[in-house]
């Protein structure tokens, strides 16, 4: 199933640090937004592959703002 | 004298600088991304204008958008606060080429001082004293080698011309110098366009202090004393208070000169600060220059009752510097707290609404620099400074309990605030006793 990875802060997409394709852990770093001049770490909370990403730097963030889908078989 | 300011900043800087301009009959221009478009400094200036989105890139550091801005409602003079593009030389650059008045330094000074190793040049030549380190960027880690190896870890590795507290790092063993480096010239390339670094020695417990001067066209220089500005997290400070606690007298002369003979030798004009290290000994070590406005100033201008936006503006616009060492009075003491919408325990950002704003009365005791209003947003795409409250006393205890009580009667609900940390930072016996260096907020947090 599809789960969404989203801004748990708002601001700005400082970087996206995962590729299409790419394994992600549960817990592991997939995007980094800037948050008042402080980075800010988005983290997955779960193991998946990640299907598509829906962000780019610069991009405003609000909180919920889905950033990076994952294909993953937990919910 | 200018005429229209075009201020090319947000928040309360703005609202700071048209309180200068109010008192020249200086007419004003606010800029504004749409993430400020309802903000209370906007409606402030005589008039605003949507320079662009949320993002600085887009708005507040775009330096093309920010002057066609300026030729278009008639400004004739930019004054760019602090942060954003008050560093910027091609943003100075360009303001001049249009024909319009720079408030601040000449370009050149700007850019020359961006070099923190043309500044320790500068100040070898002065014949003031420099922490120890080199003096041209490194070209390679068996440099870091050798001068550790003469002054023993643990040594910084700063970027040339880094800013804001990025790109300095400790290192405290050899095995850590090749991937430090290569980190901070990282850091230095994406962020300021120049991965050179240097070596300084770090000195135990240091204090920061900085001395505030103003220059103007006619080789006429004052000093306006200077700044404690130890109290400080990730090189971001927080308390800056003057005079400082530990500067006796004749030190305090010997670091105007110093100050002095900087600012000469650079032939600066306008306000400028020149930042120096105290060591635990009390040996001075000059640092950086700072080519602009600072986020502190007030408190200099709280003990001095020298206007120092107004002095910029005035210089700027030809005018000769009214002032002579006699004319400035290093009267009681004045302190600053920097509010922050941090959490106070985690320092994590918090954006948000202002639900509620009650804010404690300003006097001859008491002054508050903000562009705060119930309903407004504090967003987050930008600086978390909310607030600078400031106190002056007939002496420092006086000074810090009339800080404590206003920043205990400072309420505001929709954003967490560092109002807590300030609070115990004045509580605390060390501080209290004046007795603090720049390691003091880790100690405390402990």
């Amino acid at each position: 199933m599809e789960v969404s990875i989203n801004a748990h802060m708002p601001g700005l997409v400082a970087r996206v640090v995962v590729k299409e394709g790419e394994a992600v852990k549960t817990g592991q770093e997939v995007a980094v937004i800037n948050c008042m001049k402080t980075e800010m770490s988005v983290v997955s909370h779960v193991n998946g592959v990640v299907k598509q990403i829906l962000v780019k730097e610069w991009d405003e963030m609000q909180v919920d703002n889905p950033m990076v889908i994952l294909e993953s078989k937990e919910g | 004298m200018i005429k229209k300011l075009l201020i090319a900043n947000r928040g309360e800087v703005v609202a700071r600088i048209i309180r200068a301009c109010k008192t020249l009959g200086i007419g004003t221009v606010a800029i504004y991304s749409e993430a400020d478009r309802d903000a209370l400094f906007t409606r402030q200036a005589d008039e605003a204008i949507c320079i662009g989105p949320a993002n600085p890139m887009k708005s507040y550091l775009n330096l093309e958008v920010i002057i066609q801005a300026a030729q278009r409602c008639g400004a004739d003079a930019v004054h760019p606060g602090y942060g954003f593009l008050a560093e910027n030389s091609a943003f100075a650059h360009a303001v001049i080429e249009k024909g319009l008045t720079w408030v601040g330094p000449a370009p050149e000074v700007m850019e020359a001082v961006e070099s923190k190793c043309y500044c320790r040049q500068l100040a070898e030549r002065a014949d003031v004293p420099v922490n120890p380190g080199t003096l041209e960027p490194i070209q390679n880690v068996e440099e870091v080698y050798r001068f550790a190896e003469k002054v023993s870890y643990p040594v910084f590795l700063k970027l040339d011309k880094g800013g804001g507290g990025k790109g300095i790092e400790m290192v405290k063993a050899d095995a850590e110098v090749p991937a430090v480096l290569e980190r901070i010239s990282r850091i230095g390339l994406a962020a300021f366009g120049s991965s050179d670094c240097y070596i300084e020695k770090v000195l135990a417990d240091p204090r920061h202090l900085e001395v505030q001067f103003l220059g103007d066209h006619f080789g006429n220089y004052v000093c306006l004393g200077e700044r404690e500005c130890s109290i400080q997290r990730r090189h971001q400070k927080i308390i800056e208070e003057s005079p400082s606690p530990v500067v006796d007298p004749q030190n305090r002369e010997m670091i105007f000169d110093y100050s002095l003979r900087l600012a000469r030798a650079m032939n600066y004009q306008g306000a400028g600060t020149i930042e120096g290290l105290r060591s635990e000994k009390g040996d001075y070590f000059f640092m950086e220059i700072n080519a602009r406005l600072q986020v502190e100033h007030p408190v200099t201008e709280f003990l001095t009752g020298v206007d120092i936006v107004k002095a910029q503006l005035q210089i700027a616009s030809g005018e000769k510097l009214d002032l002579s060492r006699s004319d400035v009075r290093i009267e009681g003491h004045a302190i600053e707290a920097r509010i922050y919408a941090e959490d106070p325990m985690t320092f994590q950002p918090s954006p948000g609404i202002i639900e509620k704003l009650d804010l404690p009365r300003e006097g001859p005791n008491l002054r508050i620099d903000h562009a705060l209003e119930e309903g407004g947003s504090v967003p987050p795409f930008y600086d978390p400074l909310l607030a600078k409250v400031i106190a002056w006393g007939s002496n420092r205890t006086e000074a810090i309990g009339h800080l404590a009580e206003a920043l205990n009667e400072f309420r505001i609900r929709g954003v967490k605030t560092t109002i807590p940390l300030n609070l115990s930072i004045l509580r605390d016996e060390g501080f209290l006793a004046g007795n603090y260096h720049t390691g003091f907020i880790e100690g405390l947090l402990v």
